[in-house]
């Protein structure tokens, strides 16, 4: 019997079940929770049911043996330069706790057309005891298909437990092809991962709906067990050149049909819009007149931030349109956004309210930016500029 | 000077303004969170005779909440919903403090989250059977949600809706104002009724005011110019569009309605004004239950390409074809997706009947879907504002010039003529957009210099008076402020303006409250 | 040119809560919609039709409720539908789900290009464009800003690849996920609805697809949800205390935090 089962001893008929289902697919029938149709077994009502009275049941014919598999890998990526990416290292670093969790070796997958040799050395420095190396030609470019047959034919040689990718576009494109050639299981853009020493299962947490929860993913019947990892999240390995490792070079995938063919490539164009930008200087009324807007635009400049303001000034010609953030004006989501004197009305709270971070700075604590900054600082702006211009001059 | 009275310096200058781009002057302002605060207020202004101009989120386009001297009353921080009501038909209330802001009021209905604290018990009983109801909305639509629910009262505001669902009067079915000498008048509709026109307003310390209603006849179209006056009135409907010249409005109960089940934007597209005009006189005849019929005239579609091309603000919107030279929006609020096809093929078969095409239509049936094509709307106006901004810079005298005038059923042909023949005599820029099924456009002249200015101020008043000779109102939604006097003079002449005034002088005998608006009298400016 | 694209229905919104008495998580109950990003791949669908005539298919696996966004799917452009429904289906993750769209998309017979969205806004793995391909053994790009040109054999797009821009040939039959805002995905007019309710429509289930069961749905899915849960978020913002020279002192440090 496959998909969810509803234990009726237990189900109370609390409803809580039917109100978290997206499909509406359960209902309380005669005080008992009810499966109707459209079940996706998305598997969120399980939670909700303070009885435990909801499961999901599958029946899993696996076709690996999974004694076979062992080993921990990061498949390590380059950019157009060819320098290794800093995320391999941070895999490497988190890699190498796991295989000594689970007491298993480390292995490093490096392909490229030259710098793999010395590159190798780093990647042993960082952790790893094995590193898969094939230097050739056709690995120049970032292009997907020679990288997933390596490591397809490496996978299928020397059957890793576990692959890592960094969950960069490129390793988000060719992780998946490999998944399916292999008939594995995937989970993108982790953000922690942490492995059972005796079973080897590695459970794989990840933001799921745009980051509003968190769900932790598990591949038990099959192998390898394969995650994306999100770049920044983990921690740099501190490098150890006195580690020793094993080298292996490796054949070259045979008999690629050649279906790609880059032309051209260029950095992409760097966006000037203020939509764009990480980090933004806001303006509001508060900074008093045109003339402080000098101090907005050297305290953005030490940041390598964009200059925002709010309406009024932009209405009272301090500032062009092309600045104005808010509901007229430009909706930004920057990293860091830092308000100067804006007290925050309605309009310009909705076109900033999914910026990462606010820090506010207002001499009116009642000022409606406060329920939406994740900072604040209640003093006059103006005096906070200089200071804080100041501070930051002095630390550089 | 009480705490709660401050100096109105630099650091309050924004509030010297509204959306009318009009900008004022002011010694002090206040912002109080509850009525015993406002009264605290009122009453040390009553004793110094101070003026005081009242205020929501000024969003307002006719300067009523600009003040030209004495003190501002800022109300946005009383912005909390009170309570809750159900009645024996299953209709929800909400009973809101005037700071409540649409667009926050909208979301909360729709998620059905309400900060209830300090709720009574019906209150919340109230809101329990609320939250197990179906999905309810508050109906009234002003483009600008980010109004408060005061200030939509003091003009009584409308939106494309209104045109079936009525303007926010409709919807409210009880008010509680203070007067300026602290004294206090709650109404309930359906509760007190004039004799004619002789109305007894009870106060809730049981003093009267007897009051000689107007004599005038409010013209049979959509209208917030001046105060509304009927024969047996119901009392309520004196407050709502007295545009801030009465009291100060400190709670207003609100009804909401079912949310139609299935919402369906259509806009079509012609290529000449006539046949666009023709299809709306065919359309609002032939099809029933319409929710909205709006126009866009081709310098307003111009208007949104340019915009597009220049500011990447705007790269969302939709791009419109050259060939299309005007838009009519209409909206389907129907029980099912089969009743809304039906309406649809309604609609088709008008369009081929006038000679448009089937094919030039844009129907919105997903949220994302009807969220652009209100984008779109509201770009029309966003962008003629920008453009006068722009145009502001070298000619600081330029503001907008938008009429906000509506006439009777059969005058529609009429007076697109009239604002044709009076654009074209003048070589004026302009652009057109308004709710065409009430016969309420407006007409936005864009003055490219101090001459096109003074030329389009005086057009508008020439305008005005030919349509109040055609039964219309010259202000349909926008109210009176301060900037519309002049044309509530020539609607109903100075004997008329003459008894509003004495009206006012019955709630505000020192003539401090919203001086200003509505019309001129000694002691304003 | 024969275009399919591949369609995933997907709640309107990612908005969830957790009930702070229950502990429980709440999906604010609301549409199904086409996935965002699978608009952008439609529209691109429906210009190459328009640009170099053709037939342009949609495809998705899901409940029968998602016959109705076919019919919007067509009412825009697609000119036929199919719906991979079956219970056995349901649980898939991105393996199990790429499978049986693969067995639906050889049901259509041949194709030139499959169109996929580049994420699915409820997933957001970006995986089944790549294993998709897989599956059909035909290449794949991914994040695709611009088709640039295309002919029989091969086509000429530009991509974005971790802020590289690359200009690239690729043979056909090919598979590309779509960037978001490429385009201006289109409402369609009276004339489209009408067709939408009437167009070609047809529902396919594992049978007929002569899937192979122990890889479809739940039993085809490698990986498996164990838990769920709400990330903790402070929403109070913390104000900084003490003088204004100590106060900015922590600001600095505070922004200097931020930008690491």
């Amino acid at each position: 019997m496959t998909g969810l089962i509803i234990d009726r001893e237990n189900c109370i008929g609390c409803g809580l079940c039917c109100k978290s289902c997206a499909v509406g697919a359960l209902t309380l029938q005669n005080r008992k929770a009810v499966l109707g149709e459209g079940c996706t077994l998305c598997g969120i009502c399980l939670q909700s049911c303070p009885k435990n009275a909801l499961s999901i049941v599958k029946e899993d014919k696996a076709v690996f043996d999974l004694e076979d598999y062992k080993d921990i890998w990061v498949v390590c990526e380059r950019n157009e330069q060819g320098e290794l990416l800093p995320v391999s290292f941070e895999l490497l670093g988190k890699a190498a706790e796991l295989a000594k969790i689970r007491g298993c070796r480390l292995g490093a997958v490096l392909a490229g057309n030259a710098d793999t040799e010395s590159q190798a050395k780093q990647l042993i420095a960082a952790g790893a005891d094995l590193v898969y190396l094939c230097e050739d030609k056709m690995f120049a470019e970032r292009l997907e298909p020679p990288f997933y047959r390596l490591i397809c034919d490496l996978i299928k040689q020397y059957q890793p437990e576990v692959v890592l990718f960094g969950a960069t576009d490129f390793g988000r494109s060719v992780a998946p092809r490999v998944a399916a050639r292999r008939r594995t299981g995937l989970t993108a853009d982790c953000t922690v991962l942490e492995i059972d020493p005796i079973t080897g299962l590695l459970q794989q947490t990840r933001p799921a709906f745009g980051g509003n929860l968190l769900a932790t993913i598990i591949c038990p019947n099959h192998r390898p067990q394969m995650a994306t990892v999100r770049p920044g999240i983990l921690a740099m390995p501190v490098l150890d050149f006195n580690r020793s490792g094993e080298v292996i070079a490796c054949s070259v995938p045979q008999g690629l049909v050649q279906t790609l063919h880059l032309l051209q490539t260029e950095p992409a164009a760097v966006s000037t819009s203020i939509a764009e930008a990480e980090i933004i200087v806001v303006a509001g009324r508060g900074i008093g007149n045109a003339k402080n807007m000098k101090l907005i635009y050297e305290l953005a400049e030490l940041l390598g931030a964009a200059v925002g303001v709010s309406r009024p000034l932009v209405d009272a010609g301090w500032a062009e349109y092309r600045h104005q953030v808010g509901q007229t004006g430009f909706t930004v989501a920057p990293k860091l956004m830092l308000s100067f004197g804006v007290s925050g009305a309605i309009q310009h709270l909705a076109g900033i309210s999914r910026s990462e971070r606010i820090i506010a700075v207002n001499n009116d604590p009642q000022a409606p930016i406060f329920e939406i900054s994740h900072y604040g600082l209640i003093a006059d702006c103006v005096e906070v500029l200089k200071e804080l211009i100041v501070a930051l001059k002095n630390e550089s | 000077m009480n705490s709660l009275i401050k100096p109105l310096n630099e650091q309050y200058s924004e509030y010297l303004r509204d959306e009318s781009r009009t900008v004022g002057m002011a010694d002090s302002i206040s912002f109080p969170v509850n009525e015993a605060e406002i009264i605290r207020i009122l009453a040390e202004l009553y004793q110094s005779e101070t003026p005081l101009t009242l205020q929501g989120a000024r969003t307002g386009l006719a300067a009523a909440a600009v003040p030209f001297q004495g003190h501002v009353m800022n109300l946005s921080r009383m912005n909390k919903v009170i309570g809750c009501r159900r009645d024996e038909t299953g209709r929800i209330y909400f009973t809101v403090q005037p700071g409540v802001v649409l667009s926050e009021f909208k979301k909360m209905i729709d998620k059905k989250q309400f900060a209830t604290q300090g709720w009574d018990a019906a209150s919340l009983q109230a809101y329990d059977a609320f939250t197990k109801a179906s999905r309810q909305f508050f109906a009234p639509d002003p483009t600008e949600d980010s109004a408060t629910i005061g200030g939509m009262t003091a003009c009584n505001a409308s939106g494309a809706r209104t045109f079936l669902y009525g303007p926010i009067r409709n919807h409210i079915s009880a008010i509680r104002m203070v007067l300026i000498d602290g004294r206090i008048v709650a109404l309930r509709r359906g509760e007190v009724f004039a004799q004619g026109r002789q109305l007894s307003l009870p106060l809730q310390n049981k003093d009267t005011l007897e009051l000689n209603l107007p004599t005038y006849r409010m013209p049979q179209t959509k209208s917030a110019s001046g105060y509304y006056i009927e024969d047996n009135m119901d009392a309520i409907d004196l407050m709502i569009g007295s545009d801030g010249t009465l009291g100060v409005i400190t709670a207003i109960e609100l009804v909401l309605m079912e949310h139609p089940k299935v919402i369906w934007g259509v806009s079509c597209f012609f290529d000449h004004e006539d046949v666009a005009v023709q299809f709306t006189m065919q359309l609002r005849s032939q099809v029933q239950h319409l929710a909205a019929m709006e126009a866009f005239d081709a310098d307003a579609l111009e208007l949104l390409r340019q915009q597009k091309r220049q500011s990447s603000a705007f790269a969302r919107l939709p791009d419109v074809p050259e060939s299309y030279h005007y838009c009519i929006y209409t909206e389907l609020h129907c029980e099912d997706a089969a009743e809304a096809l039906l309406q649809l093929q309604q609609i088709g078969a008008v369009l081929q009947q006038c000679g448009g095409s089937k094919e030039h239509t844009w129907v919105a049936r997903t949220e994302a879907d009807l969220t652009k094509l209100q984008f779109f709307r509201h770009a029309v106006p966003e962008s003629a504002n920008m453009l006068i901004d722009r145009r502001k810079q070298n000619y600081p005298m330029i503001t907008k010039l938008g009429t906000d005038m509506s006439v009777p059923d059969e005058k529609l042909t009429e007076v697109v003529a009239l604002y044709r023949k009076g654009l074209r005599e003048n070589q004026l820029q302009s652009a057109v957009w308004g709710h065409i099924g009430n016969n309420h456009l407006h007409v936005n002249i864009l003055p490219r210099n101090e001459e096109d200015y003074q030329k389009g101020k005086a057009l508008y008043q020439d305008w005005a008076a030919q349509v109040c000779r055609m039964g219309g109102a010259v202000a349909a939604e926008h109210g009176v402020g301060k900037l519309k006097t002049k044309m509530l003079l020539t609607m109903y002449g100075p004997q008329h303006i003459a008894e509003m005034a004495a009206l006012k002088k019955v709630f505000d005998p020192k003539n401090l409250l919203g001086n200003g608006n509505l019309f001129v009298t000694e002691g304003g400016k | 040119m024969k275009i399919v694209v591949c369609i995933k229905q997907v709640p309107s919104s990612n908005e969830v809560r957790l009930d702070p008495v229950t502990k429980t998580i709440l999906r604010d109950g609301n549409q199904s919609v086409i996935n965002p990003f699978d608009t952008y791949a439609l529209e691109q669908a429906i210009e190459l039709k328009e640009q170099l005539g053709g037939e342009v298919s949609v495809i998705s696996m899901g409940i029968p409720a998602t016959e109705r966004l076919l019919r919007d799917a067509m009412s825009r452009g697609a000119d036929r539908a199919v719906l991979l429904s079956d219970r056995a289906f349901a649980g898939a993750d991105t393996l199990a789900t790429s499978y049986a769209l693969s067995l639906g998309i050889r049901q259509l017979g041949d194709f030139d290009l499959i169109l996929c969205g580049r994420m699915a806004i409820d997933g957001d793995t970006a995986q089944i464009g790549p294993e998709l391909a897989e599956h059909l053994a035909i290449p794949h790009l991914t994040n695709v800003e611009k088709i640039i040109d295309i002919t029989q054999q091969e086509m000429t797009v530009r991509r974005n690849i971790d802020g590289q821009r690359q200009l690239l040939q690729v043979k056909l039959p090919a598979l590309l996920t779509i960037a978001k805002d490429i385009n201006q995905p289109r409402m369609p007019s009276i004339s489209g609805v009408e067709f939408g309710e009437v167009a070609p429509f047809q529902s396919l289930n594992a049978a007929a697809l002569q899937a192979d069961v122990s890889r479809c749905g739940l039993n085809g899915s490698p990986t498996q949800v164990v838990r769920t849960s709400v990330p903790l978020r402070d929403n109070a913002c913390a104000f900084f205390e003490g003088s204004l020279a100590e106060q900015v002192q922590a600001l600095a440090a505070q922004i200097k935090e931020e930008l690491k």
